[in-house]
Protein backbone atom coordinates (compact mmCIF):
# COMPACT_ATOMS: atom_id res chain seq x y z
CA UNK A 1 0.00 0.00 0.00
CA UNK A 2 0.95 3.34 0.06
CA UNK A 3 3.98 4.23 2.53
CA UNK A 4 3.74 6.99 4.46
CA UNK A 5 6.88 9.87 3.78
CA UNK A 6 6.40 11.34 6.90
CA UNK A 7 7.45 10.09 10.13
CA UNK A 8 4.50 8.65 12.56
CA UNK A 9 4.40 8.38 16.63
CA UNK A 10 2.73 7.61 19.30
CA UNK A 11 3.84 7.40 23.04
CA UNK A 12 2.61 5.51 25.89
CA UNK A 13 0.40 2.98 23.80
CA UNK A 14 0.73 0.06 26.39
CA UNK A 15 -1.02 0.68 29.40
CA UNK A 16 0.46 -2.32 31.33
CA UNK A 17 4.43 -1.78 30.57
CA UNK A 18 6.78 0.90 31.75
CA UNK A 19 7.03 2.50 28.58
CA UNK A 20 5.88 1.93 25.32
CA UNK A 21 5.89 3.62 21.48
CA UNK A 22 4.06 2.91 18.21
CA UNK A 23 6.85 4.00 15.06
CA UNK A 24 5.68 4.12 11.77
CA UNK A 25 7.69 5.17 8.77
CA UNK A 26 8.19 4.01 5.02
CA UNK A 27 5.82 1.46 5.31
CA UNK A 28 7.51 0.19 8.78
CA UNK A 29 4.87 0.31 12.15
CA UNK A 30 6.63 -1.22 15.10
CA UNK A 31 5.35 -1.63 18.56
CA UNK A 32 8.13 -1.57 21.73
CA UNK A 33 7.82 -1.86 25.54
CA UNK A 34 10.34 -1.40 27.59
CA UNK A 35 9.86 -2.57 31.55
CA UNK A 36 12.94 -1.58 33.38
CA UNK A 37 14.85 -1.42 36.03
CA UNK A 38 13.58 -4.88 36.95
CA UNK A 39 15.02 -7.72 38.30
CA UNK A 40 17.59 -10.08 36.14
CA UNK A 41 17.70 -13.90 36.06
CA UNK A 42 21.25 -15.29 37.68
CA UNK A 43 22.58 -15.96 34.42
CA UNK A 44 21.83 -12.25 32.65
CA UNK A 45 23.02 -10.45 35.92
CA UNK A 46 26.45 -8.26 35.76
CA UNK A 47 27.70 -7.25 38.94
CA UNK A 48 28.45 -3.46 37.82
CA UNK A 49 25.75 -2.74 35.32
CA UNK A 50 22.49 -3.35 33.88
CA UNK A 51 21.35 -6.34 31.32
CA UNK A 52 19.71 -4.63 28.39
CA UNK A 53 17.52 -7.32 26.75
CA UNK A 54 16.20 -6.70 22.79
CA UNK A 55 13.68 -9.06 22.02
CA UNK A 56 12.75 -8.53 18.15
CA UNK A 57 9.68 -10.36 17.01
CA UNK A 58 8.73 -10.33 13.83
CA UNK A 59 4.68 -10.02 12.12
CA UNK A 60 4.32 -13.44 10.72
CA UNK A 61 6.61 -16.38 11.98
CA UNK A 62 9.12 -17.25 14.61
CA UNK A 63 11.93 -15.25 15.32
CA UNK A 64 14.51 -16.48 13.15
CA UNK A 65 18.52 -16.20 13.11
CA UNK A 66 18.04 -12.65 11.15
CA UNK A 67 16.05 -11.26 13.99
CA UNK A 68 18.52 -12.31 16.69
CA UNK A 69 21.51 -10.91 14.30
CA UNK A 70 19.01 -7.62 14.36
CA UNK A 71 18.86 -7.93 18.29
CA UNK A 72 22.56 -8.25 18.79
CA UNK A 73 22.96 -4.94 16.32
CA UNK A 74 20.24 -3.09 18.97
CA UNK A 75 21.77 -4.52 21.77
CA UNK A 76 25.37 -3.10 21.50
CA UNK A 77 24.07 -0.21 20.01
CA UNK A 78 21.65 0.71 22.83
CA UNK A 79 23.50 -0.58 25.51
CA UNK A 80 25.74 2.52 24.70
CA UNK A 81 23.08 4.90 25.23
CA UNK A 82 21.93 3.67 28.31
CA UNK A 83 23.37 4.65 31.37
CA UNK A 84 23.79 1.02 32.13
CA UNK A 85 26.05 1.73 35.49
CA UNK A 86 23.52 3.35 37.01
CA UNK A 87 21.38 -0.13 37.62
CA UNK A 88 24.06 -2.89 38.46
CA UNK A 89 22.45 -6.56 38.96
CA UNK A 90 19.06 -5.28 37.02
CA UNK A 91 17.78 -6.01 33.43
CA UNK A 92 16.25 -3.55 31.29
CA UNK A 93 13.89 -5.55 28.33
CA UNK A 94 12.96 -4.00 25.53
CA UNK A 95 10.56 -5.92 23.33
CA UNK A 96 10.12 -4.84 19.71
CA UNK A 97 7.09 -6.10 17.86
CA UNK A 98 6.96 -5.19 14.30
CA UNK A 99 3.29 -5.02 13.13
CA UNK A 100 3.47 -4.19 9.27
CA UNK A 101 6.43 -4.23 7.08
CA UNK A 102 6.16 -2.87 3.24
CA UNK A 103 5.74 -5.90 0.97
CA UNK A 104 7.04 -6.20 -2.30
CA UNK A 105 4.58 -6.82 -5.14
CA UNK A 106 6.92 -8.50 -7.66
CA UNK A 107 7.46 -11.66 -5.70
CA UNK A 108 6.04 -13.89 -3.22
CA UNK A 109 7.65 -14.05 -0.07
CA UNK A 110 8.36 -16.57 1.77
CA UNK A 111 7.62 -16.60 5.58
CA UNK A 112 11.06 -17.97 6.87
CA UNK A 113 13.99 -15.98 5.66
CA UNK A 114 17.81 -16.30 6.18
CA UNK A 115 18.34 -12.73 4.32
CA UNK A 116 19.41 -9.77 6.16
CA UNK A 117 16.66 -6.86 6.61
CA UNK A 118 18.73 -4.15 7.21
CA UNK A 119 15.81 -1.65 5.67
CA UNK A 120 14.05 -2.78 9.02
CA UNK A 121 16.65 -1.18 11.32
CA UNK A 122 16.35 2.43 11.55
CA UNK A 123 12.40 1.70 12.84
CA UNK A 124 13.39 -0.11 15.14
CA UNK A 125 16.43 1.90 16.57
CA UNK A 126 13.80 4.91 16.60
CA UNK A 127 11.03 2.71 18.30
CA UNK A 128 12.94 1.62 21.09
CA UNK A 129 14.47 5.31 21.96
CA UNK A 130 11.07 6.35 21.66
CA UNK A 131 9.86 3.95 24.20
CA UNK A 132 13.30 4.07 26.19
CA UNK A 133 12.46 8.10 26.74
CA UNK A 134 8.49 7.03 27.44
CA UNK A 135 9.95 4.86 30.35
CA UNK A 136 11.80 7.25 31.58
CA UNK A 137 15.04 5.25 31.38
CA UNK A 138 18.22 7.43 31.87
CA UNK A 139 20.24 8.14 28.98
CA UNK A 140 23.73 9.60 28.15
CA UNK A 141 21.92 10.67 24.82
CA UNK A 142 19.46 9.38 22.40
CA UNK A 143 19.73 8.10 18.51
CA UNK A 144 18.19 8.83 15.31
CA UNK A 145 18.75 6.06 12.13
CA UNK A 146 18.16 6.30 8.47
CA UNK A 147 17.84 3.65 5.52
CA UNK A 148 19.85 4.51 2.86
CA UNK A 149 20.30 2.48 -0.79
CA UNK A 150 22.66 3.15 -3.71
CA UNK A 151 20.72 2.44 -7.14
CA UNK A 152 22.24 2.74 -10.58
CA UNK A 153 20.31 4.43 -13.32
CA UNK A 154 21.13 5.17 -16.54
CA UNK A 155 24.88 4.88 -15.61
CA UNK A 156 24.41 7.32 -13.16
CA UNK A 157 24.43 6.25 -9.66
CA UNK A 158 21.71 7.72 -7.46
CA UNK A 159 20.79 7.76 -3.45
CA UNK A 160 17.60 7.09 -2.47
CA UNK A 161 16.57 7.60 1.11
CA UNK A 162 14.28 5.16 2.74
CA UNK A 163 14.17 2.71 0.05
CA UNK A 164 11.00 0.18 -0.90
CA UNK A 165 11.42 -3.36 -0.78
CA UNK A 166 11.62 -3.40 -4.20
CA UNK A 167 14.60 -0.36 -4.73
CA UNK A 168 16.49 -2.52 -2.06
CA UNK A 169 16.06 -5.42 -4.57
CA UNK A 170 17.06 -3.65 -7.98
CA UNK A 171 19.70 -1.58 -6.13
CA UNK A 172 23.81 -2.14 -5.58
CA UNK A 173 23.99 -1.77 -2.16
CA UNK A 174 22.14 -0.72 1.37
CA UNK A 175 23.19 1.21 4.32
CA UNK A 176 22.16 2.00 8.07
CA UNK A 177 23.44 4.56 9.76
CA UNK A 178 22.71 5.66 12.92
CA UNK A 179 23.69 8.81 14.75
CA UNK A 180 23.43 9.61 18.34
CA UNK A 181 21.95 13.31 19.45
CA UNK A 182 25.44 14.81 19.78
CA UNK A 183 26.12 13.91 16.36
CA UNK A 184 28.38 10.93 16.63
CA UNK A 185 28.35 7.71 14.97
CA UNK A 186 26.44 5.14 16.84
CA UNK A 187 26.04 2.34 14.65
CA UNK A 188 27.27 1.68 10.53
CA UNK A 189 25.94 -1.34 8.96
CA UNK A 190 26.37 -1.84 5.07
CA UNK A 191 25.16 -4.62 2.36
CA UNK A 192 26.18 -4.77 -1.16
CA UNK A 193 28.83 -3.57 -3.66
CA UNK A 194 30.15 -0.21 -2.82
CA UNK A 195 32.80 2.09 -3.05
CA UNK A 196 34.75 4.36 -0.31
CA UNK A 197 33.82 7.49 -1.90
CA UNK A 198 30.19 6.06 -2.49
CA UNK A 199 30.02 5.47 1.33
CA UNK A 200 31.37 8.83 2.29
CA UNK A 201 28.20 10.24 0.22
CA UNK A 202 25.89 7.80 2.18
CA UNK A 203 27.58 8.93 5.43
CA UNK A 204 27.24 12.80 4.91
CA UNK A 205 23.04 12.08 3.20
CA UNK A 206 22.45 9.99 6.72
CA UNK A 207 24.27 12.95 8.66
CA UNK A 208 22.29 15.63 7.22
CA UNK A 209 18.79 13.91 7.56
CA UNK A 210 19.76 12.79 11.31
CA UNK A 211 21.82 15.43 12.76
CA UNK A 212 20.22 18.26 10.95
CA UNK A 213 20.23 20.99 14.20
CA UNK A 214 16.23 22.34 14.71
CA UNK A 215 16.40 25.53 12.63
CA UNK A 216 14.38 28.14 14.26
CA UNK A 217 11.95 27.84 11.06
CA UNK A 218 8.44 27.65 10.88
CA UNK A 219 5.71 26.09 7.78
CA UNK A 220 6.81 27.19 4.41
CA UNK A 221 10.91 27.26 4.96
CA UNK A 222 10.58 24.31 6.45
CA UNK A 223 8.79 22.38 3.72
CA UNK A 224 11.13 23.99 1.11
CA UNK A 225 14.03 22.36 3.31
CA UNK A 226 12.66 19.22 3.55
CA UNK A 227 12.47 19.20 0.08
CA UNK A 228 15.83 20.48 -0.61
CA UNK A 229 18.13 17.60 1.25
CA UNK A 230 15.43 14.94 0.30
CA UNK A 231 14.32 13.59 3.38
CA UNK A 232 12.84 14.09 7.04
CA UNK A 233 14.15 16.07 9.91
CA UNK A 234 14.84 12.78 12.24
CA UNK A 235 16.22 14.54 15.25
CA UNK A 236 13.47 17.73 15.09
CA UNK A 237 10.98 14.46 14.32
CA UNK A 238 11.55 13.02 17.96
CA UNK A 239 11.99 16.07 19.76
CA UNK A 240 8.25 17.47 18.74
CA UNK A 241 7.03 13.93 19.65
CA UNK A 242 8.39 14.33 23.39
CA UNK A 243 7.40 17.51 23.44
CA UNK A 244 3.80 17.23 22.36
CA UNK A 245 3.53 14.07 24.78
CA UNK A 246 5.04 15.91 27.87
CA UNK A 247 2.32 19.23 26.83
CA UNK A 248 0.02 16.01 27.08
CA UNK A 249 0.77 14.81 30.57
CA UNK A 250 1.50 18.03 31.74
CA UNK A 251 -1.92 19.42 30.78
CA UNK A 252 -3.71 19.84 34.19
CA UNK A 253 -1.37 21.96 35.77
CA UNK B 1 11.85 -12.85 35.50
CA UNK B 2 9.46 -11.26 38.21
CA UNK B 3 6.17 -12.86 39.21
CA UNK B 4 3.21 -10.97 38.30
CA UNK B 5 2.22 -9.30 41.88
CA UNK B 6 -0.89 -11.18 43.27
CA UNK B 7 -3.15 -8.58 44.84
CA UNK B 8 -3.71 -7.61 47.68
CA UNK B 9 -6.78 -9.78 50.43
CA UNK B 10 -8.20 -6.07 50.87
CA UNK B 11 -7.88 -5.69 47.32
CA UNK B 12 -9.79 -8.90 46.74
CA UNK B 13 -12.36 -8.74 49.33
CA UNK B 14 -12.98 -5.16 47.25
CA UNK B 15 -13.62 -6.27 44.28
CA UNK B 16 -15.46 -9.65 45.53
CA UNK B 17 -17.63 -7.29 47.95
CA UNK B 18 -18.64 -5.38 45.37
CA UNK B 19 -19.96 -7.90 42.40
CA UNK B 20 -22.12 -9.29 45.34
CA UNK B 21 -23.64 -6.26 45.64
CA UNK B 22 -23.47 -5.76 41.75
CA UNK B 23 -21.38 -3.50 41.08
CA UNK B 24 -18.28 -3.50 39.12
CA UNK B 25 -15.14 -1.16 39.65
CA UNK B 26 -15.28 -0.20 36.24
CA UNK B 27 -19.01 0.86 36.14
CA UNK B 28 -19.99 -1.79 33.98
CA UNK B 29 -23.06 -4.06 34.04
CA UNK B 30 -21.82 -7.83 35.08
CA UNK B 31 -22.87 -8.88 31.26
CA UNK B 32 -21.16 -5.67 29.79
CA UNK B 33 -18.21 -6.06 27.73
CA UNK B 34 -15.42 -3.27 27.43
CA UNK B 35 -15.33 -0.95 24.52
CA UNK B 36 -14.35 -3.17 21.46
CA UNK B 37 -12.59 -1.86 18.58
CA UNK B 38 -10.96 -3.77 15.53
CA UNK B 39 -9.11 -2.16 13.46
CA UNK B 40 -7.41 -3.61 9.78
CA UNK B 41 -3.96 -2.98 8.83
CA UNK B 42 -2.68 -1.85 5.49
CA UNK B 43 -1.59 -4.98 4.56
CA UNK B 44 -4.28 -7.93 4.35
CA UNK B 45 -4.95 -10.01 6.98
CA UNK B 46 -4.13 -7.66 10.16
CA UNK B 47 -6.42 -7.30 12.56
CA UNK B 48 -5.92 -5.31 15.72
CA UNK B 49 -8.27 -5.92 18.50
CA UNK B 50 -8.74 -3.19 21.70
CA UNK B 51 -11.03 -4.72 24.85
CA UNK B 52 -10.44 -1.82 27.53
CA UNK B 53 -6.73 -2.28 28.09
CA UNK B 54 -6.34 -5.97 26.36
CA UNK B 55 -4.41 -5.66 22.60
CA UNK B 56 -4.10 -8.36 20.50
CA UNK B 57 -2.70 -8.42 17.01
CA UNK B 58 -3.75 -11.44 14.95
CA UNK B 59 -1.81 -11.75 11.50
CA UNK B 60 -2.22 -14.14 9.08
CA UNK B 61 0.08 -15.41 6.24
CA UNK B 62 0.31 -18.14 3.50
CA UNK B 63 2.62 -19.93 1.53
CA UNK B 64 2.86 -22.88 -0.65
CA UNK B 65 4.25 -26.26 1.16
CA UNK B 66 3.86 -29.95 1.01
CA UNK B 67 0.85 -31.48 2.67
CA UNK B 68 1.19 -33.81 5.32
CA UNK B 69 1.42 -37.44 4.56
CA UNK B 70 -1.81 -38.87 6.30
CA UNK B 71 -4.11 -36.21 4.53
CA UNK B 72 -2.71 -35.47 1.05
CA UNK B 73 -5.85 -33.43 0.17
CA UNK B 74 -5.88 -30.99 2.72
CA UNK B 75 -4.16 -27.86 3.51
CA UNK B 76 -2.10 -27.12 6.63
CA UNK B 77 -3.78 -24.60 9.07
CA UNK B 78 -2.04 -23.19 12.30
CA UNK B 79 -2.58 -21.02 14.86
CA UNK B 80 0.37 -19.46 16.55
CA UNK B 81 0.30 -17.93 20.03
CA UNK B 82 3.17 -16.88 21.66
CA UNK B 83 3.09 -14.31 24.64
CA UNK B 84 6.23 -12.07 24.70
CA UNK B 85 7.97 -10.17 27.67
CA UNK B 86 5.70 -7.61 25.97
CA UNK B 87 2.93 -8.20 27.21
CA UNK B 88 3.79 -9.29 31.16
CA UNK B 89 7.73 -9.54 32.31
CA UNK B 90 6.80 -12.59 33.51
CA UNK B 91 6.46 -14.05 30.34
CA UNK B 92 9.85 -15.43 28.67
CA UNK B 93 10.68 -15.65 25.42
CA UNK B 94 10.57 -19.69 24.12
CA UNK B 95 8.81 -20.36 27.17
CA UNK B 96 5.20 -21.19 27.28
CA UNK B 97 3.48 -20.41 30.53
CA UNK B 98 -0.10 -22.37 31.28
CA UNK B 99 -1.80 -19.22 30.16
CA UNK B 100 0.02 -19.21 26.49
CA UNK B 101 -1.18 -23.19 26.36
CA UNK B 102 -4.60 -23.15 27.52
CA UNK B 103 -5.01 -19.79 25.15
CA UNK B 104 -3.74 -21.83 22.23
CA UNK B 105 -5.60 -25.12 21.90
CA UNK B 106 -8.78 -23.21 22.85
CA UNK B 107 -8.24 -21.10 19.81
CA UNK B 108 -7.37 -24.57 17.93
CA UNK B 109 -10.38 -25.80 19.07
CA UNK B 110 -12.87 -23.16 18.31
CA UNK B 111 -11.60 -21.86 15.12
CA UNK B 112 -9.59 -25.09 13.55
CA UNK B 113 -11.61 -28.15 15.07
CA UNK B 114 -14.84 -26.51 14.38
CA UNK B 115 -13.91 -26.09 10.39
CA UNK B 116 -14.45 -22.74 10.31
CA UNK B 117 -11.51 -22.77 7.41
CA UNK B 118 -12.06 -25.20 4.81
CA UNK B 119 -9.03 -27.22 4.61
CA UNK B 120 -9.57 -29.16 1.29
CA UNK B 121 -10.12 -25.63 -0.25
CA UNK B 122 -6.11 -24.99 0.14
CA UNK B 123 -5.04 -28.36 -1.63
CA UNK B 124 -3.43 -27.81 -5.11
CA UNK B 125 -1.79 -30.65 -6.68
CA UNK B 126 -3.02 -33.89 -4.00
CA UNK B 127 0.03 -34.88 -1.92
CA UNK B 128 2.40 -33.12 -3.55
CA UNK B 129 1.18 -29.08 -2.89
CA UNK B 130 -1.06 -27.30 -0.62
CA UNK B 131 -1.16 -24.01 1.04
CA UNK B 132 -0.47 -23.40 4.62
CA UNK B 133 -2.12 -20.76 6.40
CA UNK B 134 -0.40 -19.45 9.77
CA UNK B 135 -2.50 -16.81 11.97
CA UNK B 136 -0.16 -15.41 14.52
CA UNK B 137 -1.45 -14.11 17.62
CA UNK B 138 0.41 -11.48 19.45
CA UNK B 139 -0.80 -10.42 22.62
CA UNK B 140 0.58 -6.60 22.73
CA UNK B 141 -1.13 -5.90 26.17
CA UNK B 142 -2.98 -7.93 28.80
CA UNK B 143 -5.85 -6.93 30.97
CA UNK B 144 -8.29 -9.60 31.56
CA UNK B 145 -10.00 -11.55 28.65
CA UNK B 146 -7.52 -12.93 26.29
CA UNK B 147 -9.15 -15.63 24.86
CA UNK B 148 -12.16 -13.64 23.88
CA UNK B 149 -10.30 -10.76 22.03
CA UNK B 150 -7.99 -13.23 20.28
CA UNK B 151 -10.88 -15.33 18.90
CA UNK B 152 -12.33 -12.70 17.62
CA UNK B 153 -8.69 -11.11 16.22
CA UNK B 154 -8.02 -14.58 14.21
CA UNK B 155 -11.46 -14.74 12.81
CA UNK B 156 -11.10 -11.02 11.42
CA UNK B 157 -7.63 -11.74 10.05
CA UNK B 158 -8.47 -14.76 8.51
CA UNK B 159 -11.96 -13.07 6.97
CA UNK B 160 -9.64 -9.85 5.84
CA UNK B 161 -7.11 -12.09 4.40
CA UNK B 162 -6.17 -12.67 0.63
CA UNK B 163 -4.01 -15.41 -0.64
CA UNK B 164 -2.29 -15.08 -3.93
CA UNK B 165 -4.02 -16.17 -6.78
CA UNK B 166 -2.59 -20.18 -8.57
CA UNK B 167 -4.35 -21.56 -11.50
CA UNK B 168 -2.90 -25.15 -13.35
CA UNK B 169 -2.69 -25.41 -16.82
CA UNK B 170 -1.32 -29.12 -18.04
CA UNK B 171 0.10 -30.10 -14.52
CA UNK B 172 2.21 -26.75 -14.09
CA UNK B 173 1.17 -24.78 -11.04
CA UNK B 174 1.35 -20.86 -11.25
CA UNK B 175 1.73 -19.18 -8.24
CA UNK B 176 0.64 -15.31 -9.39
CA UNK B 177 2.38 -12.30 -7.57
CA UNK B 178 0.12 -9.15 -6.04
CA UNK B 179 1.48 -7.44 -9.04
CA UNK B 180 -0.13 -9.94 -11.66
CA UNK B 181 -3.51 -11.04 -10.13
CA UNK B 182 -5.32 -9.47 -7.30
CA UNK B 183 -5.33 -11.60 -4.47
CA UNK B 184 -8.11 -14.25 -3.66
CA UNK B 185 -10.18 -14.53 0.05
CA UNK B 186 -10.28 -18.02 1.80
CA UNK B 187 -13.46 -20.19 1.69
CA UNK B 188 -14.63 -19.36 5.00
CA UNK B 189 -17.54 -21.42 6.49
CA UNK B 190 -18.68 -20.26 9.49
CA UNK B 191 -17.24 -17.46 12.18
CA UNK B 192 -16.85 -19.04 15.70
CA UNK B 193 -16.43 -16.41 18.47
CA UNK B 194 -15.31 -17.34 22.25
CA UNK B 195 -17.15 -15.76 25.03
CA UNK B 196 -15.93 -16.17 28.56
CA UNK B 197 -18.16 -16.14 31.91
CA UNK B 198 -15.97 -15.69 35.10
CA UNK B 199 -17.79 -17.23 38.33
CA UNK B 200 -17.18 -15.79 42.24
CA UNK B 201 -18.94 -16.66 45.46
CA UNK B 202 -18.38 -19.58 47.44
CA UNK B 203 -21.13 -21.46 44.96
CA UNK B 204 -19.88 -19.81 42.02
CA UNK B 205 -23.12 -18.28 42.11
CA UNK B 206 -22.14 -14.94 40.18
CA UNK B 207 -21.57 -14.89 36.60
CA UNK B 208 -19.47 -11.80 34.77
CA UNK B 209 -18.71 -11.36 31.16
CA UNK B 210 -15.40 -9.79 30.22
CA UNK B 211 -13.40 -10.07 33.50
CA UNK B 212 -10.32 -7.11 33.86
CA UNK B 213 -6.82 -8.92 34.79
CA UNK B 214 -7.84 -8.42 38.63
CA UNK B 215 -10.97 -9.90 38.36
CA UNK B 216 -9.06 -12.76 36.91
CA UNK B 217 -6.96 -12.72 39.92
CA UNK B 218 -10.26 -13.28 42.50
CA UNK B 219 -12.42 -15.37 40.51
CA UNK B 220 -13.64 -19.28 41.54
CA UNK B 221 -13.99 -20.16 38.16
CA UNK B 222 -14.32 -19.78 34.11
CA UNK B 223 -16.24 -20.82 31.33
CA UNK B 224 -15.39 -20.46 27.47
CA UNK B 225 -18.24 -20.96 25.15
CA UNK B 226 -17.41 -21.08 21.27
CA UNK B 227 -20.52 -20.68 18.71
CA UNK B 228 -21.45 -18.83 16.29
CA UNK B 229 -24.26 -16.35 15.27
CA UNK B 230 -26.56 -19.49 14.30
CA UNK B 231 -25.79 -20.56 17.92
CA UNK B 232 -23.90 -23.90 16.51
CA UNK B 233 -21.81 -24.26 20.20
CA UNK B 234 -18.36 -25.42 18.81
CA UNK B 235 -16.79 -26.38 22.36
CA UNK B 236 -17.46 -25.35 26.04
CA UNK B 237 -14.69 -25.56 28.33
CA UNK B 238 -14.86 -24.98 31.82
CA UNK B 239 -11.36 -26.09 33.22
CA UNK B 240 -11.42 -26.72 37.01
CA UNK B 241 -12.65 -24.69 39.19
CA UNK B 242 -15.57 -24.22 41.17
CA UNK B 243 -18.66 -26.40 40.29
CA UNK B 244 -21.57 -24.36 38.51
CA UNK B 245 -25.32 -25.22 38.59
CA UNK B 246 -25.83 -26.67 34.81
CA UNK B 247 -29.28 -24.40 34.94
CA UNK B 248 -27.13 -21.03 34.94
CA UNK B 249 -25.04 -22.46 32.48
CA UNK B 250 -27.53 -22.51 30.07
CA UNK B 251 -28.48 -19.06 30.98
CA UNK B 252 -24.79 -18.16 30.16
CA UNK B 253 -25.34 -19.67 27.24
CA UNK B 254 -28.03 -17.72 25.88
CA UNK B 255 -26.74 -14.79 26.69
CA UNK B 256 -23.52 -15.71 24.94
CA UNK B 257 -25.36 -16.13 21.70
CA UNK B 258 -26.81 -12.15 21.76
CA UNK B 259 -22.80 -11.41 22.49
CA UNK B 260 -21.59 -13.64 19.41
CA UNK B 261 -24.10 -11.93 17.18
CA UNK B 262 -22.73 -8.64 17.96
CA UNK B 263 -19.43 -9.61 17.91
CA UNK B 264 -20.47 -11.64 14.63
CA UNK B 265 -22.35 -7.98 13.32
CA UNK B 266 -19.14 -5.58 14.24
CA UNK B 267 -16.91 -8.10 12.19
CA UNK B 268 -19.36 -7.70 8.83
CA UNK B 269 -19.87 -4.47 9.58
CA UNK B 270 -15.81 -3.73 9.79
CA UNK B 271 -15.05 -5.49 6.91
CA UNK B 272 -17.18 -3.94 4.83
CA UNK B 273 -16.01 -0.29 6.17
CA UNK B 274 -12.68 -1.93 4.99
CA UNK B 275 -13.59 -2.68 1.84
CA UNK B 276 -15.06 0.61 1.24
CA UNK B 277 -11.72 2.13 1.98
CA UNK B 278 -9.83 -0.33 -0.39
CA UNK B 279 -11.86 -0.44 -3.55
CA UNK B 280 -10.21 2.12 -6.27
CA UNK B 281 -12.82 1.23 -8.47
CA UNK B 282 -12.13 2.38 -12.16
CA UNK B 283 -8.85 0.88 -14.29
CA UNK B 284 -8.32 -1.67 -10.97
CA UNK B 285 -11.31 -2.65 -10.73
CA UNK B 286 -11.38 -4.01 -14.54
CA UNK B 287 -8.31 -5.69 -14.00
CA UNK B 288 -9.35 -8.03 -11.27
CA UNK B 289 -9.46 -11.62 -11.65
CA UNK B 290 -12.58 -11.97 -9.26
CA UNK B 291 -15.82 -11.11 -11.04
CA UNK B 292 -19.34 -10.87 -9.40
CA UNK B 293 -20.35 -14.75 -9.98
Amino acid sequence: MTATTAPEAALGVLPRSDGSAKYSHAGYTVTASVNGPIEAQRRDEHAYEAHVDVVVRPAAGVGGTRERHLESLLQSSLSQLILVKNFPRSLIQIVLQVEDSPENDYVNTKLVQASLNLAIMPALVQTAVLALLSAGVPMRATATATAIAIARQDGAQRIIVDPSPREIETGRSVHVLAFTSHGGLLLAESEGDFTVREWDEVYETARAICCRSAPAKDGMAMLLDDEATGGPDMRHFLRSTMESKVVADLHWK
Amino acid sequence: MPREAEPSLNEKQFVIQALQENLRLDGRELDQYRPLELTFGDQYGVADVTLGNTRILAKATAEVTVPYADRPLDGIFTIATELSPMTSPAFEVNRPTETEVLLSRLLEKTVRRSGALDTESLCLVAGQKCWSVRVDVHALSHDGNLTDAACLAVVAALRHFRKPDTSMEGGRLTVYTPAEREPVPLSWLHSPFCVTWSFFGDEGELAVLDATWLEEQVRVGSCTISLNKHGEICQIAKLGGTPVDAVALLQCTNVALTKVKEFSDLVDQKLAEDLKRRDKGGFMAELRAENDR
